[in-house]
């Protein structure tokens, strides 16, 4: 049994074609029925579908990769109508190991956009509940997925990965988080109603400042502002300076040639303000305040390139954690393929434990006619002494040879290994005789109306 | 005796400074293990002394500055369980060092003097070392808003801006615990009044350096506490005034202690 992940990202499709092949949009629950019923390339049928804006991937585990690819892709272009010459190019397709390698490295944020980014471990999640929902996930896709979040929650803990904010809007918003604890209750106060200006102020708002304002020589403009913004009031031009004293952060967005902020004006609205701190966003290009008046105690002034070269190092710091990240996920991989590979006995194992199983139930009820002279009071003692202390012996004589036999790490020695064991114990003509076999690989008996 | 605690303080400052450069989840559990570790160390020698004179050990200078010391582990660790910060325990740590070095290699006084008993003396001294503890957590918070201040400041956001929480949130910890060790410094100086009027004790004047002293530092931590903000001083001069207070809490409690003959019965 293989494990297959057919997809397309970023990385391999243009925008529009990710767009189309977007599964949230017919919903995944469709797709993972739909999938189900064709069960591509034979095997347990396991499914989960991971579908975010930047990708979209499937990952099964069935027995035939080659046929299973060739159907994924057609399913793919089938389910979203798209032409399958035009979606064909654009698939990439990746078995096993380099399959779970792939999903750690998504987990990650390895694989994202802007790498590192939070949000992909929550998709994955939802992918992985969703599979779980449809009752495709068997065995390996929980294994699989279980052990990426691990890999992600220790990306996120144990690397700089995802820290720093890589937009000029979040370091905004990641600086007045560290000047005053929590945006919630602060007041925003926006000068000039134009789009940059707005854009930061809906982003602070949405993390929860309570008051934002929006100050602009036209009453007119900054009430339409402050009207797509929701919840925004407006101020007139000669009232800025009470605004700007009652705010605890101020953008400035303005398009006027000659700074508006003077030092000598902070200073004047800083006075009633008892050293209350001041964040001065200054976006605007000419810029609205003079540098002079970040030189004053409580004032906090950054220009568009100071956030700007906050993002650039932040970038330079993700990419400077990657190998980290990635020797998280070579760990995590390791002991996935060492879990994958002790799969590999496993029929041996249960063919080798159903022999004795069947070996000492014979042994018992042979035994039994003996048990069934003893006076009736202990009779039922002695049955259980005997059926325990059998129980053990097998369970005691396996121990040693199963542990040995899931350590093998080598796949090739393992299978010699099963062969040997299957030959000494004759573990093939005893499953002829027994029709009673359980299959290993199963994960758990799903209605037949679906396969 | 005391050696045992400050060896392992100096294994949880190693600890916190592993914290600080890695921040991985088993240097954080590693540092407040050791801190913890030394804690209880420190408890079971201050609880055998106390076992051996019967009293709380806080007569003589060397072992109040141990006191010292447990208290404030005891109020760090505090707060480090209750805010799940540990940026500040790197910060904390020298100090514990520095001034747990002083019981560790200095004998500790037998003989006591008789007036030095009864609860109102107990109410002085301990009152007094938990407010100086308290005071010492405040100046290591003011050190580190100072520094995340400057980061922000200048725009050279780095090693303090990755680690340690808001400037607003310092600035709230500082505060309170300000409010903290003033409550206690009053309550301490009043005992000790009253303590010495009912004792009659011998050169009990303003005169006494270590009076002096301490009602200064009464008075600059009054000063920062109801007056500072009204007149804008927040944020980091108020964090620079808790050094200056934290300053004279050590002039007074070891170079006086150590150095003159004050105070002394």
């Amino acid at each position: 049994m293989h494990l297959l992940l057919v997809g397309i990202s970023h990385k391999t499709a243009p925008i529009d074609l990710r767009e189309r092949v977007d599964f949230q949009a017919r919903g995944i629950e469709l797709a993972l029925r739909t999938l189900a019923a064709r069960n591509p390339g034979g095997g347990p049928g396991e499914l989960a579908v991971l579908s975010t804006c930047n990708r979209a991937e499937l990952y099964i585990a069935c027995d035939d990769v080659v046929a299973a690819k060739s159907e994924l892709v057609s399913f793919v272009s089938a389910f979203h109508d798209v032409d399958h010459a035009a979606i064909a190019p654009h698939i990439y397709d990746v078995t096993d190991l380099e399959a779970a390698r792939h999903l750690f490295r998504v987990a990650a944020g390895l694989d994202s956009l802007v790498v590192g980014e939070p949000q992909i471990l929550g998709q994955v999640k939802e992918a992985h509940s969703a599979a779980r929902q449809a009752e495709t996930a068997g065995p390996l896709l929980n294994r699989l997925f279980h052990a990426c979040f691990a890999v992600g929650k220790r990306v996120r803990t144990e690397t700089n990965l995802g820290s720093g904010a890589v937009s000029v809007s979040y370091a905004a918003v990641n600086l007045a988080k560290k000047i005053f604890g929590t945006l919630e209750g602060r007041s925003v106060v926006v000068l000039g109603a134009g789009e940059m200006g707005k854009l930061t102020a809906q982003h602070m708002k949405s993390q929860g400042v309570r008051q934002v304002t929006i100050v602009s020589r036209t009453i007119a403009h900054a009430a339409r502002t402050a009207e797509a913004i929701g919840g925004a009031t407006a101020a007139r031009w000669e009232d800025m300076d009470a605004a700007l004293s009652a705010s605890d952060i101020v953008i400035t967005a303005t398009g006027a040639a000659a700074p508006i902020l003077t030092k000598a004006r902070v200073e004047s609205v800083m006075r009633p303000r008892r050293g209350r701190p001041l964040f001065v966003i200054d976006i605007a290009v000419p810029r609205d305040v003079e540098p002079a008046a970040g030189e004053i105690d409580q004032v906090f002034l950054y220009n568009i390139d100071d956030l700007q070269a906050s993002v650039r190092e932040n970038l330079a710091r993700r990419a400077s954690e990657v190998s980290r990240a990635e020797a998280i996920v070579d760990e995590e991989l390791g002991k996935f393929a060492t879990w994958m590979r002790s799969r590999g006995v496993i029929p041996t194992v249960v063919a080798l434990r159903q022999s004795f199983e069947s070996i000492r139930r014979a042994e018992v009820d042979r035994l039994d006619f003996k048990l069934s002279a003893l006076p009736s009071d202990v009779r039922d003692e002695a049955r259980a002494r005997v059926d325990e202390i059998t129980h053990l012996l097998v369970e005691k004589l396996l121990l040693t040879p199963t542990e040995q036999l899931k350590s093998l790490a080598d796949p090739e020695t393992a299978a010699i290994y099963a062969d040997a064991i299957a030959r000494v114990f004759a573990l093939e003509e005893a499953e002829a005789k027994s029709d009673s076999r359980v299959e290993p690989f199963r994960a758990k008996p799903r209605p037949s109306g679906r396969r | 005796m005391n050696l045992i605690p400050l060896v392992l303080y100096f294994c949880a400052f190693v600890g916190y400074s592993l914290h600080f450069a890695r921040r991985t989840p088993v240097s954080a559990r590693l540092a407040t293990t050791m801190l913890a570790a030394a804690t209880l160390a420190h408890t079971f020698i201050i609880g055998m002394q106390t076992m051996q004179v019967g009293q709380v050990p806080v007569f003589d200078a060397t072992s109040a500055i141990s006191m010292f010391v447990w208290l404030l582990a005891v109020a760090y660790l505090y707060t480090e369980v209750t805010t799940d910060e540990r940026a500040m325990g790197v910060f904390i740590l020298p100090l514990i060092l520095a001034l747990q070095a002083i019981p560790a290699f200095k004998r500790t006084a037998e003989v006591r003097s008789s007036v030095l008993q009864g609860p109102l003396f107990g109410v002085h001294v301990s009152s007094l070392l938990f407010a100086y503890a308290s005071f010492a957590l405040a100046f290591v918070i003011g050190i580190t808003y100072v520094l995340l201040f400057k980061e922000i400041k200048t725009k050279h956001l780095g090693v303090f801006y990755a680690r340690l929480p808001s400037l607003q949130v310092l600035d709230q910890m500082n505060q309170r615990a300000i409010v903290v060790g003033w409550v206690f410094l009053t309550i301490g100086l009043i005992a000790g009044g009253v303590f010495a009027l009912e004792a009659h004790a011998p050169a009990m004047s303003i005169e006494d350096p270590k009076i002096l002293v301490s009602l200064i530092c009464w008075v600059v931590y009054s000063f920062e506490l109801f007056a500072a903000r009204r007149i804008g001083w927040a944020g980091r001069k108020a964090a620079n005034l808790s050094a200056v207070g934290f300053a004279i809490v050590l002039l007074n409690f070891v170079l006086i202690s150590y150095f003159t003959s004050s105070h002394k019965f």
